[in-house]
C-alpha cells in the first residue's frame, strides 16, 4: 500500500509546529519541567493537565460514544461515523499519553501504576483503564490498516474478537472518563464550590458524553472540506439533534446539581471565578445549546461549526475552571501558563491533526470517499467487524 | 517496627510557647541535608522568611502580625506536615509511593514516584512540594523523622525547640497532655486542639491564643477523612464494570439479532 500523500500548506504548518515543540520538549527533558514551565507547588497541575490530559481524554470520548450509538444502541444510520471517530479516539488517547511522558516528572517509572497496586487511588485508576482502553482502540482500528494490507489471518482474529472487545471499551470509558472527575472529588476545600460537587465523576462522564457527538461533527465537516466530499448533511442534522439532547440534559443536571448544592449565591457572587464560571456556563452550554435547537443552524455547515466548537471550548474551559483556575491555595500564588507549556502543547495536538490527516488520505476512514486502494480489493470483500468502507449505512 | 504493639506517635505544636527562634527550621535542614535558599522580602501579611515551604524547607515558622486587644503582636504559628492519620495524598498516589507507615509518618519513596503530583493536589493542607527545577524530581515534605523514630529518637525539630513550643510522644498521650495545657491555663489558649479532628485527625496536634485562620493556617476543613470521598466511587468500580458490560453486551445482542432479522445476513456488525 502506499503511504505517501502529497504535503499542502497546511500538513507543513502543522510539522513546523512539531518541529518547535520537539525543541522545546528537548529542553524540557534536557533540564526539567521548571525551566519552561509555570506550573508551582501551589497549581501542581496547569494547562498541561487541564487541556493536555483531560480536555484530550473527554475529547476522545467520541470515539466510545459514536460506538455505543451505532454498536449498542443500533443507530446504524450513523455507521459512516465510525471509522473516524474510533481513529479521532486513538489520537486523543495517544496525545494525552504523550503529554503525560512530558508532564510527568519521572516518565520513566510511569510503568510502575501496572504493578504498583494502589486502589484507593483515582489516578491509579485512570491509569489502568486508559492503558487498556488505548489497547482496545488500537486492536478496533488496526483492522483498517490490515484490511488494506490483505493480512487475512491478523484480520480474522481481530474481527472474532471485536465484539467483547468493543464492549471493553465502552465499559472501560464510563469507568475512567468518571475517575477523572473522582480525581477532583477529593479536594472539596481546595476547589470552588462553583464546581466541586459530590458528582464530580457524573459530571465529568457526562461533559465527556457531550464532547462525543460534537467532535464528530466537527471532523466532519472539517473532513469534508479538506478531503473534498459533500458532507451528509441529513446525519449532520440527526447527531445535531442528540447533541442538543446532550447538552440540555447535561445543563439541567449541572443546574440541579448547583441548586441543590446550594452553590447559588457563589453563581451570582461577581468574583473572577463566578465570571469564568458563567463564561463555561453561557458559552459552552446555554448558546450552544439554543443553537442547536434551532433548525435552520442544523442545517447549516457554518452553525453547526459554531455550535459544536462552543461546546468542545465549554468542556475545555470546564476541565480548567476544575483543576486550576477553580483552586483555593495561598492566596498570593498564581499561575499563568508559559509559552513553553502552550508551545508544547500545540505540538501534541499538531501531531495528532497531522497524524489524522495523512491516515485519512492513504486508509479508507470515510466512507464517502472512493477508497484510496479500491482496485486492489477483492470484490467479494467480507463487510468488517468495524465494517469494511462500504459496509452497512 | 511494624509490629502491633507499636503505638502511634504525634507531636504537639503550642505556639503559645513559641519564641520565633526558627532552630527548628535548622534542625529541619541539617538533619534532611537541604541547602540554604535565596530568598525575597516580600509585602506582608505574613513576615516569615522564606514565605512558604518549597522543596528545601520542610518546616516553616510564620510570623503574623495580630492585633489582640488593643495593640498588634507577634504571634507565631508553623507549618509542617501534618501526618494525617487518613492521608488524602496517600489514598491519591497511583504507586502507593506515598505511605502512612505504623509509627505515624506519612512518608515518600521515591524509587516508586512516578513524579504525577497528585499527591501535591490531594493534601488539604498543601504541603507536598517539588523540586520542578531537577531532572529527576522529587516530592520533599516533612518526613517525621521517620528514620530517627525507627531507632527511638524523636524528630529534629522536637530536640532543639528551647521552649519546649514542641512536645512529641504517644498520640494517645499527646491528645491529653493538649487538653491538659487548654483546660490549665484557659485565658492562654483558644479551646481548640487543630489536628484533633481536622480531616479525621492528624499527628501533628497544633495549640494556639488566637483562631488559627489569624495566624496562616487553613481552617473550615471536614472532620471527616477525606480519601472516603473517592473510596464511595473507586469501592465500586469493579460491580459497575460487570453491570455495564452486561447491560452493554445484551445491548448489543438485541442490535444485532434484529440487524440480521432486517436481512443483514453475512453482516456481522
Amino acid at each position: 500500500m502506499n503511504w505517501r500523500i502529497r504535503l499542502t500548506w497546511w500538513d507543513k504548518s502543522l510539522l513546523a509546529i512539531m518541529a518547535v515543540a520537539a525543541v522545546i520538549a528537548f529542553v524540557r527533558f534536557a533540564t526539567g519541567i521548571g525551566t519552561i514551565a509555570n506550573i508551582n507547588n501551589a497549581y501542581p497541575w496547569g494547562w498541561w493537565v487541564g487541556y493536555g490530559i483531560m480536555t484530550m481524554i473527554a475529547i476522545g470520548a467520541v470515539g466510545f460514544t459514536i460506538t455505543a450509538l451505532v454498536e449498542i444502541l443500533g443507530a446504524h444510520r450513523y455507521h459512516s461515523f465510525l471509522r473516524p471517530a474510533v481513529l479521532m479516539g486513538l489520537l486523543c488517547y495517544t496525545s494525552a499519553i504523550t503529554m503525560l511522558m512530558v508532564e510527568l516528572g519521572r516518565p520513566w517509572m510511569v510503568w510502575m501504576v501496572l504493578v504498583s497496586w494502589a486502589p484507593t487511588s483515582a489516578l491509579f485508576e485512570v491509569g489502568w483503564c486508559a492503558f487498556l482502553y488505548l489497547t482496545v482502540l488500537a486492536l478496533e482500528f488496526a483492522q483498517v490498516p490490515l484490511e488494506e494490507a490483505g493480512w487475512g489471518r491478523a484480520l480474522r482474529i481481530l474481527r472474532a474478537i471485536y465484539i467483547p472487545i468493543m464492549l471493553l471499551g465502552v465499559t472501560l470509558s464510563h469507568l475512567h472518563q468518571s475517575s477523572l472527575g473522582t480525581l477532583m472529588a477529593l479536594i472539596p476545600h481546595k476547589v470552588n464550590v462553583l464546581w466541586w460537587s459530590d458528582l464530580l465523576p457524573l459530571i465529568f462522564l457526562f461533559s465527556a458524553i457531550m464532547a462525543g457527538p460534537a467532535m464528530a461533527i466537527l471532523e466532519h465537516l472539517a473532513a469534508a472540506r479538506w478531503l473534498g466530499f459533500a458532507p451528509r448533511m441529513d446525519l449532520l442534522a440527526g447527531l445535531a439533534r442528540i447533541e442538543a439532547w446532550l447538552v440540555g440534559l447535561f445543563l439541567a443536571f449541572q443546574m440541579g446539581d448547583l441548586f441543590y448544592r446550594g452553590a447559588v449565591d457563589a453563581m451570582f457572587s461577581g468574583t473572577w471565578l463566578a465570571v469564568s464560571f458563567w463564561i463555561e456556563i453561557g458559552f459552552g452550554l446555554l448558546l450552544p445549546l439554543v443553537l442547536l435547537l434551532m433548525p435552520e443552524v442544523r442545517e447549516s455547515r457554518r452553525g453547526l461549526a459554531i455550535a459544536c466548537s462552543l461546546v468542545i471550548a465549554g468542556v475545555l474551559l470546564h476541565r480548567l475552571n476544575v483543576a486550576v483556575i477553580g483552586l483555593r491555595v495561598r492566596h498570593w500564588e498564581t499561575y499563568v501558563p508559559s509559552l513553553g507549556e502552550i508551545g508544547i502543547t500545540l505540538g501534541i495536538t499538531a501531531a495528532a491533526l497531522f497524524a489524522f490527516g495523512w491516515l485519512a488520505r492513504i486508509l479508507p476512514i470515510h466512507e464517502e470517499l472512493p477508497s484510496p486502494q479500491a482496485s486492489l480489493r477483492p470484490a467479494t470483500q467480507p463487510a468488517g467487524v468495524l465494517h469494511g468502507a462500504q459496509g452497512v449505512s | 517496627m511494624s509490629t502491633p504493639t507499636v503505638k502511634p506517635k504525634a507531636m504537639i505544636q503550642d505556639n503559645t510557647r513559641c519564641i520565633g527562634c526558627r532552630a527548628c527550621m535548622v534542625a529541619c535542614k541539617s538533619w534532611n541535608d537541604r541547602p540554604a535558599d535565596h530568598t525575597d522580602f516580600f509585602a506582608g501579611e505574613g513576615y516569615q522568611n522564606p514565605r512558604d515551604l518549597d522543596a528545601n524547607n520542610y518546616t516553616l515558622i510564620t510570623f503574623n502580625e495580630v492585633v489582640t486587644g488593643a495593640k498588634p503582636d507577634w504571634v507565631f504559628g508553623r507549618q509542617l506536615c501534618m501526618h494525617c492519620e487518613h492521608p488524602a495524598c496517600a489514598s491519591a498516589c497511583p504507586t502507593t509511593a506515598m505511605f502512612k507507615t505504623d509509627l505515624g509518618p506519612v512518608v515518600f519513596d521515591e524509587s516508586r514516584c512516578i513524579g504525577c503530583r497528585a499527591c501535591m493536589q490531594a493534601c488539604p493542607f498543601i504541603i507536598p512540594k517539588y523540586d520542578y527545577d531537577s531532572f529527576a524530581p522529587k516530592i520533599h515534605k516533612c518526613t517525621f523523622c521517620a528514620d530517627r523514630l525507627e531507632v527511638g529518637l524523636d524528630p529534629a525539630c522536637a530536640t532543639v525547640c528551647p521552649t519546649g513550643a514542641i512536645s512529641f510522644g504517644d498520640r494517645d498521650d499527646m491528645v491529653v497532655e493538649a487538653k491538659r495545657r487548654i483546660a490549665a491555663a484557659p485565658g492562654t489558649y483558644i479551646p481548640e486542639i487543630y489536628g484533633l479532628d481536622e480531616v479525621g485527625g492528624t499527628s501533628v496536634l497544633h495549640l494556639s491564643s488566637v483562631p488559627f485562620d489569624q495566624i496562616g493556617y487553613i481552617t473550615g476543613l471536614p472532620k471527616t477523612p477525606m480519601p472516603d470521598l473517592t473510596h464511595r466511587w473507586l469501592r465500586v468500580t469493579a460491580p459497575v464494570f460487570a453491570v455495564l458490560y452486561a447491560v452493554f453486551g445484551a445491548l448489543n445482542w438485541i442490535v444485532r439479532r434484529r440487524m440480521r432479522r432486517q436481512g443483514h445476513e453475512g453482516e456481522h456488525t
